[in-house]
């Protein structure tokens, strides 16, 4: 719902960090984003495929996903278990006792700049 | 010639980085804050209309509302002698940071022991917005479909409290109580479940209860 919002921020962060290296453009943002952190990656890739153009030094940047999965861990069972939904119930014994290890990035990892 | 550079840089909205400083800002002048989210009708009004004559006999209590047109929740509010401020969006679906940093110059700050903020009638967008609340509540109602958690799993996996209003009307509805609290918790294990009904009364006294707990504890 606030990706553009993100995908503004993205900008910022990634045109400061290439500015600070003396780049000429960047080419590339590799962007982390887990299924239960609120960002749909369409509208995101949309969003920043359109604002991009408006800065000398992104104009052409590609935007990278990298979907990172929910994953828990089952306190009870004691095993790790990834979830394809929003659900966190262990798809082994159905309980509620679990911890989320991952699934709620939303993280730049790396840029590539020229 | 090319060359990566690792960040690994969490990114946060313009609306985060604002909802942070409200948090700040909040703490620092022990104010609580609840934000509370719910579909068009289930009752947010209603709840606060029932339950603030009670709450403000022992702490000083503002709410903010949130509509996109008319004060119509404002003077509901103002009837039970708190003070509120409503914010009229104009067309947004949701409140944001930005909104509720404005809202603040028409209370007191320092003579709030609690904040109410009443979010805009909307189990979609509100999620992604903090406002810099300590606690969110989200409301479904008996005439709702109990699958709704799951329909729209951010917004109970970012709420603290779920309450369930209009456990009056259960004898003429499909609702399985059950059901909805197993699929509540399979979003978010956590969350808390208080059951009510403004019509008649009941629950109210634990949401009371509830709510002054978090007002003490901030």
């Amino acid at each position: 719902m606030h990706e553009l919002s993100i995908a503004l921020e993205i900008l910022d962060i990634v045109e400061k960090e290439a500015r600070i290296h003396g780049a000429s453009a960047v080419r590339e943002v590799s962007l982390r984003v887990g299924d239960l952190s609120g960002v749909e990656v369409e509208p995101l890739t949309f969003s920043f495929d359109t604002v991009k153009k408006e800065r000398e030094l992104t104009r052409e940047t590609v935007l990278e996903i990298d979907r990172v999965p929910v994953k828990i861990r089952c306190l009870p069972c004691g095993r790790e278990y990834y979830n394809a939904d929003h659900r966190v119930l262990c798809p082994q014994c159905q309980g509620f006792e679990t911890q989320l290890l991952q699934g709620e990035e939303l993280e730049i990892e790396e840029i590539e700049i020229d | 010639m090319s060359s990566k550079i690792i960040l690994e840089r969490k990114v946060l909205s313009r609306n985060d980085l604002l909802a942070a400083d409200l948090r700040e800002l909040f703490k620092s002048r022990g104010v609580a804050v609840m934000n509370i989210v719910s579909s068009p009708g289930s009752g947010k009004t209603s709840l606060l209309e029932k339950s603030l004559g009670i709450l403000s006999a022992s702490m000083a209590i503002g709410v903010i509302e949130g509509d996109i047109k008319t004060s119509n929740d404002a003077d509901r509010i103002s009837s039970t002698g708190v003070p509120v401020h409503q914010i009229q969006t104009g067309g947004a679906c949701h409140l944001e940071a930005e909104m509720v940093r404005r809202s603040l110059d028409h209370f007191k700050l320092d003579e709030l022991d609690l904040l109410i903020i009443e979010n805009v009638g909307n189990l979609v967008c509100p999620s992604a917005f903090d406002l810099g609340e300590g606690m969110r509540t989200a409301l479904i109602s008996t005439t709702e479909g109990d699958d709704k958690p799951l329909k729209y799993p951010a917004m109970f996996r970012s709420s603290d409290v779920l309450v369930i209003n209009k456990v009056d009307l259960l004898p003429y509805t499909d609702f399985d109580m059950e059901k909805v609290i197993h699929n509540a918790r399979s979003i978010n294990p956590g969350i808390r479940v208080i059951e009510t009904s403004c019509r008649t009364g009941e629950g109210i006294g634990d949401w009371c209860d509830f709510v002054l707990g978090f007002a003490q504890q901030n």
